[in-house]
């Protein structure tokens, strides 16, 4: 009786719901409201700098957050498949088959797919796919792509990678000027980029409310409402969003209310979520008192932009995102956040989709208990592609673990 | 180099080289140290200009299991890392990655070695701005490895490294030119041997092989002409099995191949610019971009040029960009007519299923 009350919903998620809904309907009509309004479309990447896009009035869609969302809807298995009978192998990230399986069959996408884009946006801060998907995506759409290069930081980001990002960005505002007929006034670049900064603090701050315990927040729920970061990145919505749900978590708070009811262990997340999985996998630990405080994925988000030449600003900020960095700085980022957090014990997605974050867990898992002592699991699965998930193997994982947990902690 | 006698029969040299898989270098070419490096965007001209031997370390074949990556990943990435966790690479100087994929990234980032560097050179090849930050990245690596190996970087070494490996791409050229008349196991051979061995010790050899060589072309006669695209191929087993059955590869676009080879250093322009421009200008791995149809055009390019019946193109089991570029190729060069088979294989070394797989592809030509 006592285990069913053990996790905590949000009212912000109503919200939340409205927020996404206007988003995709808005996007999903985009072709017919945006045209007259000499508004482009364009299909960017998680990673891209949109507050330039925006500042020009492009309007961003993104595939990955689309990706998430076959996910959670568990129809990704049956894209991925379309994608795979076209010749694209299914070792390929799972959001970027789920992508072009929409395209391919719109019959069995969500919202029927995503609308056609007028230009294409990839940024490699967080992957090689992005780049060989897009070179997909434009030839089969056959529209403008830009490129926007960000060199892998090996240790400190060097001067020569800023000013080469720079450069391009400087191309990139070319390119897009052109394509839009608009000049990029420096006023609204600023106002969008305050708008971003505005959203990140406010997700930043949200986040940091978990250092509280009991943990106002799961992880899963930071998965949840992390969808406006991404897709509303330097708008007022994304603004007026996150101050409502900051407002909802500090009032917990205050009330000292737990995400999990009884929070006796408090976990890092490493990786993306489980998408078809998001609250039956996250249960196994939830109905055994371990809430998931803070991860690695969401806090990607977190990062404002610095003050400055706007650009060089950009340039600094979205090459140094932390997919985009060296194993010792993601080991450092881990053990700081297990510090901050009081963590007990952290989980490690092993992502088969996703090999820039997942081909160096072994070595970060390894070095961060080292470190901290804190134990760490890794558990193979993929975020959105169902049928490499194997449950049994996984859910005894999971409890073998958290008995050694209650062992140690 | 002890072994590169002039009384030796140069093929046997380098067939020799070839199948010491680079693990045979301590016995091979005792008293000099190599440098390790993975990937043909490694400028091999920085390492010899420091007076080190570059070595590409290529998957061994009786690898075990690494203990920190993923069955998910690529066998070239895992083996490599389980000899290098099993101290098979201790007698190197150093390693160097070049970082192309994602995969590459991820092995530098837990590379088992001191001195490991990594450099990044751009992926947009075609910006000023990108020639720019590569001589940057060139030159900022040079002056690593010259501080680490506690030598002074001297532009007059590097300039008669680049005139080496030049010789050594123009002799590769030729050796690619024979192609269709030569053995195919013979050609892939020769041409990894000259990523095995010392360099000075290859051009020598190689020159002195080619005549003879030339020699022996004797013409592809009745056999299924293709062209072979992929990424590493660190034994010769998929070329055996092709001729076995009745193919000669007459073009090649393996990264272990003529593509490591392909394109000429400008000696006249600065060394490390000239360097720089090279990569830009070489038939792209598809882990770079030139313009979006660039890699496409050239293979489609390539295999009209050496009159290619059909294409076979090599995707290594977990290796990404190969396979993204399988699906684009597959259909660009379908469109053209030219038939093609993307054979997925785990190791280098095809076994049953690939045979019969190829030998279906050949009868359909
Ligand atoms: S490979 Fe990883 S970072 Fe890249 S698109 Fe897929 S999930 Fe995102
Ligand atoms: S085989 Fe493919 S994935 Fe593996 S290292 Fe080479 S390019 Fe990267």
């Amino acid at each position: 009786m006592a285990k069913e009350r053990r996790y905590l919903p949000l009212r912000s998620t109503r919200y939340l719901g409205r927020t996404m809904q206007r988003y995709y309907l808005l996007t999903r009509y985009q072709r017919l409201w945006g045209r007259p309004l000499k508004r482009p479309l364009a299909w960017v990447t998680s990673g891209a700098p949109v507050e330039i896009l925006r500042a020009l009035r492009i309007d961003p869609v993104y595939p990955e957050n689309y990706g998430a969302i076959c996910g959670a809807r568990r129809v990704a298995p049956e894209l991925c498949r379309a994608a795979e009978a076209a010749g694209y192998s299914p070792d390929l990230c799972s959001y970027a088959r789920a992508g072009i399986g929409a395209i391919l069959r719109p019959d069995l996408a969500p919202m029927g797919g995503l609308p056609r884009p007028d230009l294409l946006v990839t940024c490699n801060n967080i992957c090689g796919t992005v780049l060989k998907w897009y070179e997909a995506l434009a030839r089969r759409f056959n529209v403008p792509l830009f490129i926007l290069d960000t060199p892998f930081v090996t240790g400190e980001l060097k001067q020569h990678t800023v000013d080469y990002v720079l450069e391009q960005l400087r191309g990139l505002v070319g390119g897009l000027e052109r394509l839009t007929g608009r000049r990029l006034k420096p006023a609204d670049l600023q106002k969008c980029i305050s708008l971003s900064n505005e959203a990140v603090r406010l997700w930043g701050e949200i986040r940091n409310l978990c250092r509280h315990r009991p943990s106002p927040l799961n992880t899963p729920d930071l998965f949840v409402h992390m969808a406006p970061i991404v897709v509303l990145r330097g708008t007022a919505g994304a603004v007026a969003y996150y101050r409502r749900l900051y407002d909802e978590v500090k009032e917990r708070v205050r009330a000292g209310q737990a995400a999990v009811a009884g929070e006796r262990y408090r976990l890092l997340w490493d990786n993306i979520a489980i998408w078809y999985q998001l609250f039956r996998f996250y249960h196994l630990f939830s109905e055994r008192g371990a809430c998931f405080v803070t991860d690695t994925y969401t806090g990607g988000w977190a990062a404002g932009l610095a003050p400055g030449d706007p650009l060089e600003s950009l340039a600094r900020t979205y090459t140094a995102i932390f997919l985009n960095r060296s194993v010792d700085f993601r080991v450092r980022q881990m053990v700081d956040l297990i510090r901050d957090y009081e963590v007990d014990g952290f989980v490690m997605h092993s992502n088969r989709s996703c090999k820039p974050y997942s081909l160096v867990q072994e070595e970060i898992r390894r070095r961060v208990m080292n470190e901290t002592g804190v134990p760490g699991l890794l558990v193979e699965a993929d975020m959105t592609d169902a049928r490499v998930y194997a449950e049994e193997p996984v859910r005894n994982r999971v409890q073998a673990f958290l008995e050694t947990l209650e062992m140690t902690v | 180099m002890t072994t590169a006698s002039a009384d030796r029969d140069p093929v046997m040299i380098l067939l020799e080289a070839a199948a010491s898989g680079g693990a045979g270098w301590p016995q091979l070419y005792p008293g000099s140290r190599p440098f390790g490096y993975f990937c043909s965007y490694w400028p091999e001209e920085l390492i010899l200009s420091l007076g080190r031997e570059p070595l590409r370390l290529l998957p061994p074949a009786a690898a075990g299991v690494p203990a920190r990556l993923p069955a998910y990943c690529c066998l070239p990435a895992r083996a490599c890392l389980a000899a290098g966790e099993a101290k098979e690479y201790d007698f190197l100087a150093g390693a160097g990655f070049a970082h192309t994929c994602d995969t590459i990234q991820c092995l530098a980032g837990i590379w088992p070695h001191r001195h490991t560097f990594m450099f990044v050179p751009p992926v947009t090849m075609d910006s000023p701005e990108a020639g720019t930050y590569f001589k940057a990245e060139l030159e900022r690596l040079w002056r690593r490895l010259a501080e680490t190996a506690g030598v002074q970087s001297d532009a007059h070494q590097l300039q008669r490294a680049v005139v080496l490996m030049n010789r050594i791409r123009s002799l590769a050229g030729q050796l690619d030119e024979l192609r269709p008349q030569l053995p195919s196991p013979l050609v892939a051979a020769l041409m990894r041997a000259g990523q095995l061995m010392p360099r000075a010790a290859y051009a020598a050899s190689l020159e002195a092989a080619l005549p003879a060589l030339a020699v022996k072309a004797d013409g592809v006669g009745e056999r299924r002409r293709l062209l072979i695209s992929g990424s590493i191929l660190e034994n010769d087993g998929l070329y055996v099995m092709l001729e076995e059955l009745g193919a000669r590869v007459v073009a090649d676009d393996t990264c272990t191949g003529y593509r490591h080879f392909a394109g000429l250093v400008n000696e006249r322009a600065e060394p490390l610019a000239g360097i720089a421009a090279r990569y830009a200008a070489r038939p792209p791995c598809p882990c770079r971009h030139q313009y979006l149809e660039a890699r496409l055009d050239y293979l489609l390019a390539l295999a009209r040029r050496r009159s290619a019946e059909g294409v076979v193109l090599v995707v290594r089991k977990y290796c990404d960009p190969h396979a993204w570029d399988a699906a684009a190729a597959g259909d660009r060069l379908r469109e053209a007519g030219v038939p093609v088979l993307v054979l997925e294989m785990e190791t280098s070394t095809p076994g049953g299923q690939e045979r019969t797989r190829l030998q279906a592809f050949l009868e359909c030509l």
